[in-house]
Parts: C-alpha cells; sequence; structure tokens
C-alpha cells in the first residue's frame, strides 16, 4: 500500500496530463459524426481516442506512444444452422479470404460466405480440431487435433499421430508454424517438426525443465520459443542455443497471486502469445505480461480483465485478445475493451476500461456466447470461436476506446 | 629299376591330378548347380569370378566408364546442346551443327538436368547425388556458384521472368524455390512422392510438378500418384491432381497454347496375381492429360497395343505447333509420336465415364499414335530444336545423342559422345536390366519395379501357389550382392537363381534368360548398383546427437527396467553391420491372414530411409508402425519398454545408416562386443 501511496505521488503531474487529455478527447468527440456508431445503442458511451500519456496502471515500462485501441462490434453468429458442423467451436484462424474454424465436429472452412466441413472421413487426424496455423511460407494448414497433428496443403491431408511418426503425444492444444519449423504442444510434451530434415523433437520433463509433460500452449517469437507447461510455468526454448530455461511464479502460491509482479503470475498456464517484443501468458488465474526485463500481472479485479479464467489468447501488434470464461477481453497496454453478452437479452455489452475507469456500452449485437475459447483478428475483422458458435466482428469505423 | 621308378612317379602324378581335376570338376558343378539353380550351366568360372568383381585391378579391366547421356537441353538458339552425362559426372556441350562434343565439363556427382539461362550465357546444373545446383558460366565454362537444395535435386526450371529457380527435389520430395537475385533458398514447398520433372505452363501462371511413387495409401490399395500444381504469384501449391491407378511419372510438358499438360505414366495391376501377365494387362503405359478447360478434366490414356507394350515411358516434348508429342520409351528403346488434334477430338467428344473406360482400352492408342520411331538402347531426355524440326534424344545405355526430322520422323544423324566402344558384361547387363525384351509382349523391364534400380513402393501379388496370397513389397536392388538369400521368404540363395527360371515362370512369363545375358544381368546387378550417398540424415558421417541415442538403443542389451533382453531379439543380432543383415531366417510376429506359415529374410538397413512402406507385405507406412502397430509381443526386438522419445531417437538412428562401406570399423565393435559378451 506504501508502494502505491509512493507511485502515485510520483506521478500526479502524469496522471494530471492524462486527465487533462481525456477532457480534451471527451471535448473532441462530441464533434464527430455519429454515424460510425451503428451497432451502438445510444450515444451514452461517448467514446473517445486515446491521446499519447505514460500508463497510471503499469508505470513506463509501458510505451510512452499509447496505442488506439479499436472497438468491435456489428456482431455475426454462425451455429449449426448456418452451416457450422457442430457449435463447440475450439479455434479460429483467418487464412486471407477464408476462415479456418475448429470444432468438435471437423474443420469449418467459411469461404465465400458458404461453410465447408472436413472431417476424419476427409483425411482429418480427429474430428476435434483444437488448434489451427498456416504457414506463412507454404500456406500449408496445421491442424492441432485430439487425435493427432494434420497437415492439410492444397487439399492433401497428411495425418502425423504418436504411432506412425514421432509426434509426441495425439492429443494437440495448439500448434504453431515458426518458418520451416512446426511445433506442437501436445499431452505428452511439446514437440518440434522440421519440415526440411523430418527429425522430430519431444520435449519433457526428461530433457527441460518442466514440471510434467502436459503443455497447452505454444509461440514463437523473438528467436525462441515459448512453452506454456501445466503446472511448469513457462518454458523457454532458444533456438540459437537450443538451451531451455523456465520461468514460474516465484511466490509459489497456488491459491493467491501472493507477491503481484514478482513473476509469471501462476504456474498453470494455458496460452502464450509473442508481439511486439512483449511475451503475453495465459492462466486459469490471471494474465501476464513480460516485457523481457519485467513481469507485470492482470488479474480480474485490479484490472479490465473481465476473467482470470483465461482460455487462450492471441497478441496482434500492440494489443492482446484474452479468451476467457465470460467474454472477450483486449487491451494494448493501457485500455482494456470487454465483449460480453447481455444475460437478459441477444444484445451485447461493451465495458471499457482505463485505470480505474469503466464504461459500459451497450452494442445491439453480441458475440454468440460468452465462454470464449479461440480468436484471430485481421484488417479490421475479428472471429472469435466459442463453446456456442462462432462470431465474427468488424472494426466500428472512427471509434476507438477511451473515457 | 629307376626307370620304373620314373615311370610310377609320372603316372601315379598325372592320377592324382586327374584325381584332383575329376573332384574339381565335381565340385565346381555342384558350386555352379548351386549357385546358379540349373543343372546346363556353362562351366565358366569367369562369368561369376571375374565379372562380378567390384574392386581392383580386374574390375578396372573388365570394366569402362561410360557416359550414360541422361537429360539434355539446347541454347535458345539452338547452336549448343548440352547434354548431362550421368555417369562420367560431366556436362557434354555438343555443336549441334557439326553434331561434334566440343567441351566438357565437370560437374557434381549424378548430375540430373541441365537449364540454360534465356541469354545463353548461363546454365545450372542439379547434382542429384551431391544435393546442390551448380552454376555455370558458359562463357568461360567454369562452375561459378554452388547453391545447395534439397535432398536429391532433379529437374531445375526458371519462372518466366528468370528470378527464381524452382528446383525438384526427388528424395525429399519437395521443390525449393530460389531467389536468383541473393542465390538463397527461399522455401520448400512439399510435392508428391518422389518428384521427378517439373514444367511451367506457357502464361507463367504456374507450374506442374510430376512424381513417381505413389502418396502413401491404406495397405491394400491402388497406387495414387500426385502431379503438384504450384501457383507462380503466390510460390504456393495450389492443387494436387491425384492420378489414381498411375505411377511413374517422369515427365510432363504443355502444349504451347497451354490447353493440355501431359505427363507420361504407368498404370501398374500390382494387386491382382501376376498370371495377369500372360493375358497381356500386367503393366500398362501411357499418359496423364490434365485439360485447361472442362474444370481441368484429368484423363490417362494407353500408349500401348493389344499385344505389344511401350514400356517405360519416360521424357514427352510438344511440338511448337501443338500438333505432336514425342514420348521417349526407355524399356522398348522407342519413339512414340502422338498426334495431339487426335487426342483433342477424342476429349472433346468423350465423356468422363468414356475415358476412364479408354484409360485401360489397348486398343485406342491406334487413334493417336501416328509412328513408332526405334531408337539406341535405353531412350531417355528429349528436347526439341527451337524451331521443332529435330528432335534430340540422350540414348544412355548407347552413349550417344539420336537426331530425328520431326516432319519425315526419321532418324537422320547420330551423335557419338565419344564413350568407349567396348560393350563390357556389366553394360550388357545394365541393358538387360533396363530393356522389356524378356517380359511377355515387353509389358515391362526389371527397370519398371525398380527404378533407379530401387524399389516402386508397391506390393505385388506373385500368384504363387495359392492366388492371391503372399504380397510382395517390392524390394531394392542396390548392393545386394554380397548379401544372400533373397525374396522375402529366402527361397533364392544367389541372384542367378533369383534371375533364372523362376523368374520367368512368375514374372517375365517367357523364355528365361540366356545364360550369357543372366551372367550379363548379375554381373550388372552385383557391380552396378551402388546406394546414393545418405546426405538427407547423415551427410558427413557425424551423426546427431538424437542419432548418437539412438545407436545406443540400437546395440542395447538391457531393457529401461535393467531387465536383460534375449539375444535373438536385440535389434543387432539380426541386423549387425555392416549391411544391417545377418542374413538369416526370422519370425518376427508379422505374418499376417494372407501369408503362409514362413520365415523372411533380415533385410539390410543401409538407406532404410528411402525404402517405405516397410515390411514383407508392405504394411508398415513408417519405420515407427514396425515397434507401434507391429511388434505387440517383442517378437521384432524388445521395444515396448521405450518411451515415445527413445523410439524417436531408434528411428533417427536408423535412417542415418547407409552404404555397407562406412561400416567396415562397427562390424569389428560389434564382434569385439559379442567376444567379449561370449
Amino acid at each position: 500500500m506504501k508502494n502505491n501511496n509512493r507511485f502515485f505521488q510520483k506521478n500526479i503531474k502524469v496522471l494530471s496530463l492524462i486527465l487533462l487529455s481525456v477532457f480534451l478527447s471527451g471535448f473532441s468527440i462530441s464533434k464527430q459524426d455519429k454515424s460510425f456508431q451503428n451497432d451502438l445503442e445510444d450515444n451514452q458511451a461517448k467514446p473517445v481516442e486515446i491521446s499519447s500519456r505514460v500508463s497510471p496502471e503499469t508505470g513506463s515500462d509501458i510505451k510512452d506512444e499509447a496505442q488506439q485501441m479499436p472497438v468491435y462490434g456489428n456482431w455475426e453468429t454462425f451455429t449449426v444452422k448456418d452451416g457450422l458442423p457442430a457449435d463447440k467451436a475450439y479455434c479460429v484462424r483467418i487464412d486471407g479470404d477464408r476462415v479456418l474454424v475448429g470444432t468438435s465436429a471437423g474443420l469449418a472452412v467459411y469461404e465465400n460466405e458458404t461453410w465447408k466441413t472436413y472431417t476424419a472421413e476427409d483425411g482429418l487426424a480427429h474430428n476435434g480440431v483444437l488448434s489451427i496455423d498456416v504457414s506463412e511460407l507454404t500456406g500449408d494448414v496445421w491442424l492441432g487435433t485430439l487425435g493427432g497433428l494434420t497437415r492439410w496443403s492444397a487439399g492433401r491431408f497428411e495425418t502425423f499421430t504418436q504411432f506412425n511418426s514421432g509426434l509426441a503425444n495425439d492429443v494437440i492444444y495448439t500448434v504453431i508454424c515458426d518458418g520451416k519449423d512446426v511445433w506442437v504442444a501436445t499431452g505428452g510434451g511439446a514437440g518440434s517438426y522440421d519440415t526440411y530434415t523430418r527429425e522430430w523433437g519431444i520435449y519433457t520433463e526428461r530433457n527441460a525443465p518442466m514440471h510434467e509433460p502436459w503443455t497447452y500452449g505454444v509461440c514463437a517469437g523473438g528467436g525462441k520459443i515459448f512453452i506454456a507447461a501445466w503446472g511448469g510455468g513457462v518454458i523457454e526454448y532458444t533456438k540459437e542455443t537450443k538451451q531451455f530455461r523456465d520461468y514460474v511464479d516465484p511466490d509459489g502460491e497456488m491459491e493467491i497471486d501472493l507477491f503481484p509482479d514478482d513473476g509469471v503470475i501462476h504456474d498453470i498456464t494455458t496460452g502464450v502469445t509473442f508481439a511486439d517484443d512483449i511475451l503475453w501468458v495465459a492462466t486459469y488465474f490471471g494474465l501476464s505480461r513480460y516485457d523481457g526485463t519485467r513481469w507485470k500481472g492482470y488479474l480480474d479485479h485490479d484490472s479490465g480483465l473481465v476473467s482470470n479464467f483465461i482460455n487462450f489468447l492471441k497478441a496482434d501488434g500492440p494489443v492482446v485478445w484474452l479468451c476467457t470464461d465470460l467474454g472477450l477481453s483486449s487491451f494494448n497496454g493501457e485500455t482494456w475493451v470487454t465483449y460480453r453478452k447481455n444475460e437478459n437479452n441477444k444484445k451485447g455489452k461493451i465495458i471499457i476500461t482505463e485505470g480505474e475507469n469503466t464504461k459500459e456500452i451497450s452494442s445491439t449485437t453480441s458475440i454468440s456466447h460468452e465462454f470464449v475459447i479461440g480468436v484471430d483478428t485481421q484488417d479490421d475483422v475479428v472471429w472469435i470461436a466459442t463453446s456456442k458458435g462462432v462470431s465474427r466482428g468488424e472494426i466500428l469505423k472512427d471509434l476507438t476506446a477511451g473515457l | 629299376m629307376k626307370r620304373n621308378k620314373k615311370i610310377f612317379l609320372v603316372f601315379g602324378g598325372l592320377a592324382i591330378i586327374s584325381l584332383f581335376f575329376i573332384q574339381f570338376h565335381k565340385w565346381s558343378v555342384h558350386h555352379v548347380n548351386y549357385i546358379t539353380a540349373v543343372d546346363d550351366h556353362p562351366l565358366n568360372c569367369m562369368s561369376c569370378h571375374l565379372y562380378i568383381q567390384k574392386d581392383g585391378i580386374a574390375a578396372k579391366l573388365i570394366n569402362e566408364d561410360y557416359l550414360s547421356p541422361y537429360n539434355l537441353s539446347l541454347a535458345p538458339d539452338g547452336k549448343k546442346l548440352y547434354v548431362i552425362a550421368q555417369d562420367a559426372n560431366a556436362l557434354l556441350i555438343v555443336d549441334t551443327k557439326t553434331n561434334k562434343v566440343i567441351d566438357k565439363i565437370e560437374v557434381g556427382e549424378k548430375p540430373h538436368s541441365v537449364v540454360i539461362k534465356n541469354d545463353g550465357e548461363t546454365a545450372f546444373v542439379s547434382n542429384q547425388w551431391a544435393d546442390n545446383l551448380y552454376e555455370i558460366d558458359l562463357t568461360s565454362l567454369k562452375v561459378i556458384d554452388t547453391l545447395k537444395t534439397g535432398s536429391g535435386p532433379a529437374e531445375i526450371i526458371f519462372s518466366p521472368d528468370e528470378k527464381f529457380l524452382y528446383v525438384v527435389d526427388s528424395y525429399s520430395s519437395e521443390v525449393s524455390i530460389f531467389n536468383l537475385q541473393t542465390k538463397t533458398e527461399i522455401k520448400r514447398l512439399m510435392a508428391g512422392n518422389n518428384p521427378v520433372a517439373a514444367v511451367f505452363s506457357p502464361d507463367g501462371s504456374q507450374a506442374i510438378v510430376t512424381s513417381r511413387r505413389t502418396l502413401p495409401i491404406p495397405y491394400g490399395t491402388p497406387p495414387m500418384t500426385e502431379l503438384t500444381v504450384i501457383d507462380a504469384a503466390s510460390q504456393r501449391v495450389k492443387e494436387r491432381k491425384i492420378f489414381e491407378n498411375a505411377y511413374l511419372m517422369e515427365n510432363a510438358a504443355f502444349t504451347p497454347s497451354g490447353d493440355l499438360a501431359i505427363s507420361t505414366l504407368i498404370r501398374p495391376k500390382n494387386l491382382i496375381p501376376s498370371v495377369q501377365v500372360e493375358r497381356g494387362w500386367m503393366m500398362t503405359h501411357g499418359i496423364g492429360i490434365i485439360e485447361s478447360g472442362n474444370e481441368g478434366r484429368m484423363i490417362q490414356l494407353l500408349t500401348d497395343e493389344p499385344n505389344s507394350y511401350y514400356s517405360d515411358p519416360f521424357d514427352i516434348v510438344i511440338s511448337p505447333d501443338g500438333q505432336k508429342a514425342f514420348i521417349s520409351h526407355s524399356g522398348v528403346d522407342i519413339i512414340t509420336v502422338i498426334d495431339l488434334n487426335e487426342i483433342r477430338a477424342l476429349l472433346a467428344e468423350s465423356t468422363q465415364e468414356k475415358l476412364d473406360y479408354y484409360s485401360n482400352h489397348l486398343g485406342i492408342s491406334a487413334r493417336y499414335v501416328i509412328k513408332r520411331i526405334p531408337t539406341g538402347a535405353n531412350p531417355k531426355g528429349l528436347v526439341l530444336s527451337p524451331d521443332g524440326k529435330y528432335l534430340y534424344v540422350a540414348e544412355r545405355l548407347e552413349d550417344k545423342i539420336a537426331v530425328i526430322n520431326t516432319e519425315t520422323l526419321e532418324t537422320i544423324n547420330s551423335i557419338d559422345l565419344n564413350g568407349p566402344s567396348r560393350i563390357t558384361v556389366a553394360r550388357q547387363g545394365r541393358r538387360l536390366f533396363n530393356n522389356s525384351g524378356h517380359t511377355f509382349q515387353n509389358q515391362y523391364g526389371c527397370y519398371t519395379c525398380h527404378p533407379d534400380s530401387h524399389e516402386d513402393g508397391l506390393v505385388y501379388n506373385m500368384a504363387g501357389a495359392d492366388m492371391g496370397r503372399n504380397l510382395a513389397n517390392t524390394q531394392t536392388l542396390r548392393d545386394i550382392g554380397d548379401i544372400p538369400p533373397y525374396k522375402w521368404n529366402g527361397k533364392n540363395s544367389s541372384i542367378y537363381k533369383q534371375d533364372g527360371m523362376r523368374f520367368s515362370t512368375i514374372l517375365t512369363r517367357t523364355e528365361s534368360f540366356n545364360y550369357d545375358d543372366l551372367d550379363a544381368l548379375v554381373a550388372y546387378i552385383v557391380t552396378g548398383i551402388k546406394n546414393p550417398p545418405n546426405l538427407r540424415y547423415n551427410p558427413t558421417g557425424e551423426l546427431t546427437a538424437a542419432q548418437k541415442r539412438g545407436k545406443k538403443v540400437f546395440y542395447r542389451t538391457h531393457t529401461n527396467c535393467g531387465k536383460e533382453i534375449p539375444v535373438e531379439n536385440q535389434c543387432a543380432t539380426c541386423h549387425p553391420p555392416p549391411y544391417f543383415t545377418n542374413m538369416q531366417m526370422a519370425d518376427v510376429g508379422t505374418l499376417s491372414d494372407t501369408d503362409d506359415p514362413m520365415l523372411f529374410d533380415a533385410p539390410q538397413l543401409n538407406n532404410i530411409y528411402e525404402s517405405a512402406p516397410y515390411l514383407h507385405d508392405g504394411s508398415a507406412a513408417t519405420l515407427e508402425e514396425l515397434w507401434t502397430k507391429f511388434n505387440d509381443d517383442d517378437e521384432h526386438g524388445v521395444a515396448n519398454d521405450m518411451l515415445k522419445d527413445q523410439l524417436n531417437d531408434l528411428v533417427e538412428y536408423l535412417k542415418s545408416i547407409r552404404d555397407a562401406k562406412y561400416y567396415k570399423d562397427d562390424v569389428e565393435e560389434y564382434k569385439a562386443d559379442i567376444n567379449q559378451e561370449n
């Protein structure tokens, strides 16, 4: 508490500047054309553009040049009725003009406003498709399923299992492409596959600093591979040296985050994503951010994060998207925007949080379900996979979040 | 007395010599009969003991260094012909005016293809056994750069703007794309299985890549071979065309208008009993066609005729006017000329159903085949002069280039590449190996099921006593001279026996080879078929960390729990170096319902990585499956105690095993270990 007071006193000038800029921004937004607010139910929010300032929430380690935080809306929902093979969608990946959705009943591909489904009968390793990535080099689609890894290349399905290949385990929670290499997080360890040499690697507690072989997420960035290891925090693999190191919660507490910002927020990690030199780590107990030097934790009660129970996350430039059991949150280091479903009707809620300030906007459309499992963005569009359908949102033009 | 003694000694000596000679003759007859499995083979020690010499002075004296022209390319102005001399590791330059070889450039090991830039000043040569390309300055005739490729680079093509080079990596089944400005490989695309050839469409929008082996298919299903379509703009694979019931798509060409893309292919009937050979339908040969219209309709048409087959189609070129296609049939020494307008008319008037019917129709070729032009031995690469008037044919086992007038369709010249004039016994054997003349109606040669003297990846029904039983996965012929017995069931104790009477009875269904030919064939198989270097998994002999761990697993004597593994269940017992076979029969618990009770010959493991599928009936698609699917009771080595990463390490080690010559030291180590244990 004393620390917080000192921080507040030290940055009082900065905070004053922020308040001033918020006021000025609010003034400017009131003059804007209101036609962009086509998804907002009324003009209650008075959203404003965030100006450049230092974050009161995180201190100077957040970039001084604040990024504009887009707000999405005009949600369109797709379910079995619209052509999805199942309502339960695990993941979504935008691939150029098409969208790939992994469901419990196969891979669904949305192209030219039509859904087409591929199942195990077509060559998928398993109908439960948990993760999708597309190789930037080759365009090949890699699918992590409940029964193995599938490469879908120009119509040809090729399946790798723990029986016919060096794949660590058939339950694949995450697959990513990193140049010529493919990495997977599986129930039996992390794995790598060099598509040039065809060599498989398996990384478990036998050869890496893991607590147990169960891994949930994997991402690449900054010459490194980061693995979300169940009970083992984050495992960092440096590609050049082929060395591992781990990041665990230093306080060792499983029930609470005893010492905030001392490291990754919890040892049970569910996902990792890397962008703009920042590593974001999802857990079922909150969100962590690591800039290579310092860790910062975010919880539902001290930030705009809608829930500590984070199923998946994905960073796109400065913005990180958090898929939780209570909706979809997004965060750019300063501003949180959360998308929820109104409990009483089909309408949606947009909750904007900056520091201590929160504003809720009602929107005429909403995400299909609050249990969000997957997300992907491209240009002005965001797609999310939920436990009941898939939703597509688009940026509300000329509207950025602010208070 | 002294005189009598002398007479006694002389006659006694003669008697001993005679007795020795008689015994030696008896032994020789028995030995030759055993080796050849017949009782009338001439007693000629030379045929075996001289002609199968692999090394040493005798081998040098009896053999020759041939050129073996393989693929060709012409300078843009047509004045120079560039010839890949595959066995000489050279690029030959021929003056097309004088028809003389004017230059020779040394290139890498086992060159495959050559391509010339539009300015005629630069060539690229793919060195298939060196995993690289040579960039050659054709002015100075010097190699100016080396570009590392994927494994087994075969055909090379330029993008239409010559900014990129596409290289078909035949062993690693990829296409490498090089940026020619930076001379860097920018990506590798997955191609079909064992791709070899590529060609750009006339509009430059796409390239197609042919492949030879079937894609991995469920056990007991017909082959499905991929023709890969690469989008030039995105440099990504945009489509994978699957030719069903076909394989060995060696080359392809587009018509100048781009209305047709045509590939050579073979349609094997490997799943029906081989008695079908004498009914005339075991292996058929023809072309695969993709129409640019009709939603890319795919058609297969035969170039065979009833009672006469034109085996092993290799290259195809199309005349600049788009009227004729020329196909080299390397198994029958023929160039087939096809009237493409007849093909177009046939396609236009036929439904897909009708065309499917034609794909097995031996008579339909009469409609579009307009000429069969004989060539020298084993015609391979073709190239047309820029004006389309002359067709150059690489006669690989003739060391010559035939020149054919494309208007008269007659051979008008033969360019001697100045190879050895003498045809050695092994060379004669190689000609026989690549020729279908010994098979009923020329349906196939040894090459057909053993392309590159390896294996074709198919499982055959050899029609033994019980029809449909005992399916056999084709085995490699590389470096097999010293590892009898042969066949999975080990019934053939020698290559003589393998290729003698039984061969004609089961396979060729004609008269068996005469003994001179049999001697020659054996000489070639024993001396002339080598393993390619295992550059993909073991380029230097220094094992990777995983391979080192795998080697320990391979030679282990105790399980993870410390329990001693019975000697007969240790990997190295049945698979000791240098060939990684003990040449003994064994039961590894892999008999299927269609197999008679039998033991199997332990196969060699050199270059095993390129011999999928595995087991006698091809039921294991990958090396991993040997232990994850077919070793429930640890009969194929104790393995069920292993962790997954240990199995991966073992597989990595197996893939690293290369030619037997590298394991002489391992033999000593292995023997020392065995002796120590004993």
